[in-house]
């Protein structure tokens, strides 16, 4: 099968600083993949290194075999959406606006009834109807970033790229966003999600892969279950913890217990 | 189609209908303010029938109706067309609401080149009206050449543009201070005359010059509609991420912007509230969509300049207010007004 992304021998400084070194991963359709990793790890490095926000030290990424570097950032974003950590605007926009900003790459000058369709569409799916010709500004935060999260949909890109897509959610928001993503993945034959993300119980029970990202390198890159291990949660996170493993359809769980102590690890 | 594209579209249509209204009442109150003034007062009916060619007008009316209230007219016209889409290709450009046409320094520049040229007698051409207009127009381009400069850095961000625009600000003011100290009663009024902003010194030649170059730029700004949609949520991630190169596109817009705002005023003087004013007007009208909020705002600026100006021509005539302190005097707080009123204090 193409790999939808393939990302290979990707570094990144900060200055002098490593961020990230030596990463290597793939991404194949209809996967939803989480990054996991503390703060400062270079998750969102990662992301934006990929849709060329931040300029990759080495390394090639690709998408179907085509290198993302040598494509024009219109190009780009019919096959790159992205969702960022947050967005503040000072101007009154309406929701339907913004959502309709996702299909920016799809237009000219004149929005035509598809683009309108689709965007109406997005917007009822992640179940916005009610604030759809609201000013965005007087959202609250999380209302934002459900919109945010519809504009990316609405661009129709093969790969949705995420920075901390349900920070700002409470938490049954946090469930019906990820379950509406993930909806999104499975039902298409050429999309893809990378999503870098705190909370390890909500990756666990939706992401199909984890890269586990530590000191800018990825050390572990599998399913929950092979990835998530109290051994590596300790490396990572710095905290012991008890796993729950899945069981009839419930996804497995991981119970954080306490900060790691010193000569315990 | 969906309920909401439905709405969406009834929204539309709206706003098109909104600008087509506000430009006939534009056009309206142009005739009406032809046929008005301190010399001779024509009535609208009178003045639309002499302007179309219906009613043949007497050698003295129609001498004040070409002659000296139609190129006043245009200036305002086109003037307060291009200092409001300046001003809102600016707002959106770097994502900030209190940017005016007047902020990058364009202005500043402008104010030093015609103090150069009215105290010291620096000039680039002599014995000719335009002395000062082509010393503020060259000081100004200066400044569009520096923003040109800072565009081609990449690092560069909204705020620096920004702060560079308020240096030049206090460079360009200090020198212009340092003239006055030295300048002569008859050179302090001159320079404090062409500080006022008035429309009272273009010729129709200049008014259609600005037309031309305006027939040029505004459709330019349009195709960039959809970028500057993008640039005004606020941050480049974002901009990125729909397509948008936002350094590229800004520089672009910014100087854009400054060549209309340092055309207008190298001729008209400082006029800067119809610029910040008309944008977050034509926000409230019609939303944040650059494909409206331009030609709304070109619409709403023409309006404001052109009754202000009318408004400073008959109120205390035959002495005539300039135009820059009307549009202060009047729309200043009529815009508070409107943003407290119809948006509770949001843009």
């Amino acid at each position: 099968m193409t790999e939808l992304l393939s990302v290979k021998d990707l570094s990144f400084n900060w200055g002098e600083n490593k961020v990230l070194n030596g990463i290597n991963f793939s991404i194949q359709p209809n996967e939803v993949v989480a990054i996991l990793g503390v703060n400062g790890a270079g998750k969102s490095t990662l992301i934006k290194c990929i849709n060329r926000i931040l300029k990759m030290k080495t390394g090639s990424v690709q998408m179907f075999s085509k290198d993302l570097q040598t494509l024009n950032l219109i190009q780009l974003s019919r096959l790159v959406s992205y969702v960022p950590q947050s967005v503040r605007t000072s101007f009154g926009i309406d929701v339907f606006d913004v959502v309709l900003l996702g299909r920016r790459p799809h237009i000219t000058w004149r929005v035509s009834t598809r683009d309108q369709d689709i965007v109406s569409e997005t917007i009822r799916f992640l179940s916005l109807d009610e604030f759809a010709f609201r000013r965005f500004d007087q959202l609250s935060g999380g209302e934002r970033q459900r919109v945010i999260i519809a504009k990316a949909i609405a661009q129709g890109a093969n790969l949705i790229l995420m920075d901390e897509p349900t920070s700002d959610l409470d938490l049954k928001n946090q469930i019906g966003t990820m379950k509406s993503i993930k909806e999104i993945i499975s039902q298409s034959q050429d999309k893809a999600a990378l999503i870098a993300i705190h909370d390890i119980n909500i990756a666990a029970k939706f992401a199909d892969r984890i890269l586990l990202l530590h000191e800018g390198k990825i050390v572990s890159n599998g399913t929950p279950s092979e990835v998530l291990t109290p051994e590596n949660i300790a490396t990572v996170f710095g905290v012991t913890s008890q796993i729950i493993p899945s069981k009839d359809d419930k996804p497995m769980r991981i119970l954080i217990e306490d900060e790691l102590q010193e000569g315990n690890e | 189609m969906s309920d909401l594209s439905s709405q969406y579209l009834q929204k539309s249509k709206k706003h098109i209908l909104l600008i087509g209204v506000l430009s006939i009442i534009t056009l309206i109150f142009a005739v009406y303010s032809m046929g008005t003034g301190s010399s001779s007062n024509l009535g609208f009916w009178s003045t639309l029938k002499i302007i179309l060619g219906l009613q043949e007008g007497s050698n003295v009316q129609n001498a004040i109706i070409w002659e000296l209230r139609f190129p006043r007219i245009l200036m305002a016209i086109v003037g307060g067309t291009a200092l409001a889409t300046a001003g809102a290709l600016m707002q959106g450009a770097l994502g900030n609401p209190l940017v005016s046409p007047l902020t990058l320094g364009v202005a500043s520049g402008a104010a030093l080149g015609a103090a150069l040229a009215i105290v010291l007698g620096w000039t680039f051409i002599d014995n000719s009206d335009l002395t000062i207009v082509l010393n503020a127009f060259l000081f100004s381009l200066l400044v569009v050449f520096i923003i040109i400069q800072l565009g081609n850095m990449r690092s560069i961000s909204p705020e620096s543009y920004i702060l560079v625009g308020i240096a030049i600000t206090f460079i360009s003011g200090a020198v212009v201070s340092t003239l006055q100290y030295f300048a002569t009663d008859a050179q302090l009024s001159a320079l404090a005359h062409w500080s006022f902003g008035s429309l009272s010194r273009p010729k129709i030649e200049n008014a259609v010059f600005i037309s031309f170059i305006l027939v040029i730029l505004l459709p330019t700004a349009l195709m960039w509609s959809w970028d500057l949609n993008a640039l005004s949520m606020g941050g480049d991630e974002f901009a990125i991420s729909t397509g948008v190169d936002p350094v590229r596109i800004r520089k672009n817009i910014l100087v854009l912007s400054a060549l209309m705002t340092s055309v207008v005023i190298a001729f008209t003087g400082l006029i800067g509230f119809v610029g910040l004013a008309a944008p977050h007007m034509s926000r409230i009208f019609v939303g944040n969509d650059f494909r409206k909020l331009i030609p709304c705002s070109a619409v709403l600026g023409s309006f404001l300049m052109l009754f202000a100006d009318t408004l400073g021509r008959t109120l205390f005539a035959p002495v005539v207010i300039p135009v820059g302190i009307m549009l202060s005097v009047i729309g200043g707080p009529f815009f508070m007004y409107l943003l407290l009123k119809k948006s509770g204090g949001k843009y």
